[in-house]
């Protein structure tokens, strides 16, 4: 009953953070000096009474209540809006680019996981922290994801899963070699080990369970990394995917759009870090 | 093991130093601006007048990037320092206020915290006019940085904070009436050893997000320097065909973030 409690306080808590999300984002952009900018305020040809007359037309055109009627509306139907760039219901839109964004992360962190555990296992089974196993992780996260990007693109090697994998195994190792180091030097392992106890059967019936917590809270922190990575990916490998969608919607101040990928973003990033939370507190408890 | 990281930390903290001062001295030299063009030298390689040759425009590459990495370092130093003040202060009274007010403040942490960074940060920074100056992006990237980095950094606080607040000798000091005034003084210099390692996190993490802010087009605009913008460069076929030092940007960029991650990693 009490377990039933927590949850149900949990997802509350969810749920008001990602409203909280969404009303702030609205917020923000929608009175944000520049969300009325027309782009032909950019053009040289229009004289500076010319630029203050397209201002004044744009406010006009997008009173506040009309707007959030107009957003208001949408979400109630499941249409989350029109676009102001393509003049097309928001959903179609996100559901197309969802699953290659999707599918994209999922192989990302999946092959960051298998590779940043098993880098991770050898290194910190060694007695002493060698540089030599630090260094390309600490190279990989002093490189900008575009940076990288970029780089693959030049060399034609590789592509947005190579460099998201490699940006997510990067973070994971570091912290995975510093959590296995910790679990390692337990007495209890110590002892095991003096016993004879096989390295194989100690990872997996003694350090594994012991990390269980930290390792879903460290999912979490992947997904939000590789979140984060999807945009800078998407736009240089042209990945019709959200984080294109997203930086083409920031650059063009579409609301509609770029509201409703916040909303499936805090979704993702609130809803990952709740096993991570909640298996910290059933071990605290 | 920490003998040697002490060294590293002393070495890095040298050839940053070392960096800072020959930027400097490119910079101060006379008849060299980053913004001033060569015509007759486009896309040139290394010569004696440019040693690290020109970009598309005819500009300086090694005056450009001295300006680069000066104006992302100064703009990151500030920017972590105004997070880690604030973070500070949301922290510190989060967990001398009464509860409520403190879940509050956390709650708006993870407001901040459920959105991935750079989305935000590129949807504050487009959210911007299009028609701001160089100098007015500068200043707003990297205000932007540190008005976005402090939720982090103010849950770190507030947990080390919460701690001193049941500390022994802090409920010692309460029970002999000591104004929360008073209190503060104590309070800040114990959580020096938590917020040193958040302040030197934040500047290679700020030149990180500026850099990939540029790349996408939202970082500091023209003619300023910006890591961003140099990287934009890489997307030129033919300049990389004729010259190899457009590479020079985030060769150097990669060297001075592991150099700060260096001196940041004994703190920490």
């Amino acid at each position: 009953m009490k377990a039933a409690g927590r949850l149900a306080k949990r997802l509350a808590r969810a749920m008001l953070v990602v409203a909280l999300v969404v009303a702030g984002s609205t917020f923000l952009v929608r009175f944000a000096p520049g969300y009325l900018s027309d782009a032909r305020e950019m053009d040289a040809r229009y004289g500076g009474v010319a630029r203050v007359e397209l201002s004044a037309e744009a406010a006009r055109s997008t009173s506040l209540q009309q707007m959030l009627g107009t957003e208001l509306r949408g979400w109630m139907h499941g249409s989350l809006g029109i676009s102001r760039q393509y003049e097309v219901p928001v959903a179609g839109l996100v559901r197309q680019r969802l699953a290659v964004t999707g599918g994209l992360l999922l192989r990302s962190i999946v092959s960051a996981w298998v590779l940043a555990l098993c880098t991770a296992l050898v290194s910190s089974a060694r007695r002493r922290q060698s540089l030599l196993w630090q260094l390309p992780s600490a190279l990989l996260l002093a490189v900008p994801t575009a940076a990288m990007a970029t780089l693959c693109m030049l060399s034609d090697q590789g592509g947005p899963v190579l460099v998201m994998t490699l940006l997510v195994a990067a973070q994971d190792f570091k912290f995975l070699d510093r959590m296995l180091r910790k679990a390692w030097q337990q007495p209890h392992l110590l002892q095991a080990r003096a016993q004879g106890m096989t390295t194989v059967r100690l990872i997996y019936a003694h350090i594994l369970p012991s990390i269980s917590s930290q390792m879903l809270a460290l999912a979490a922190l992947s997904i939000v990394t590789g979140l984060s990575a999807v945009v800078p990916v998407e736009v240089i490998f042209s990945v019709p995917g959200l984080g294109q969608l997203a930086w083409g919607a920031a650059m063009n101040r579409d609301l509609p759009v770029l509201l409703g990928v916040t909303m499936i973003m805090a979704v993702a990033v609130t809803v990952a870090g709740m096993p991570g939370d909640g298996a910290g507190e059933w071990q605290g408890a | 093991m920490r003998a040697g990281v002490q060294s590293y930390r002393i070495v890095a903290s040298w050839l940053l130093g070392g960096f800072v001062v020959i930027a400097l001295a490119l910079l101060v030299l006379p008849g060299r601006s980053y913004a001033s063009q060569d015509r007759e030298h486009l896309l040139a390689g290394m010569s004696a007048q440019h040693p690290a040759g020109t970009d598309a425009l005819g500009r300086d590459r090694m005056v450009r990037v001295s300006a680069a990495f000066l104006l992302s370092l100064a703009g990151a130093v500030l920017a972590a320092a105004a997070t880690t003040v604030a973070a500070a202060g949301v922290g510190t009274l989060a967990a001398f206020s009464p509860a409520t007010l403190g879940r509050f403040a956390m709650l708006l942490c993870d407001v901040f915290l459920a959105l991935p960074w750079l989305f935000l940060l590129m949807m504050v920074r487009s959210a911007l006019p299009l028609t701001t100056s160089p100098a007015h992006s500068a200043a707003v990237t990297f205000l932007v940085l540190a008005a976005l980095g402090w939720p982090a950094c103010a849950r770190a606080v507030y947990r080390g904070a919460l701690e001193l607040r049941s500390a022994e000798w802090m409920l010692q000091a309460r029970a002999t009436g000591l104004r929360r005034a008073q209190m503060m003084r104590h309070i800040l210099p114990n959580l020096m050893p938590l917020l040193m390692p958040q302040f030197l996190i934040c500047i290679p993490a700020f030149i990180i997000a500026e850099a990939n802010l540029g790349a996408l087009g939202l970082g500091i605009g023209e003619p300023l320097p910006s890591w961003g913008g140099m990287l934009l460069e890489l997307d030129n076929s033919p300049m990389l065909m004729r010259t190899g030092w457009v590479y020079l940007p985030i060769g150097l960029l990669i060297l001075i973030l592991l150099l700060l991650e260096a001196v940041a990693a004994e703190v920490r």
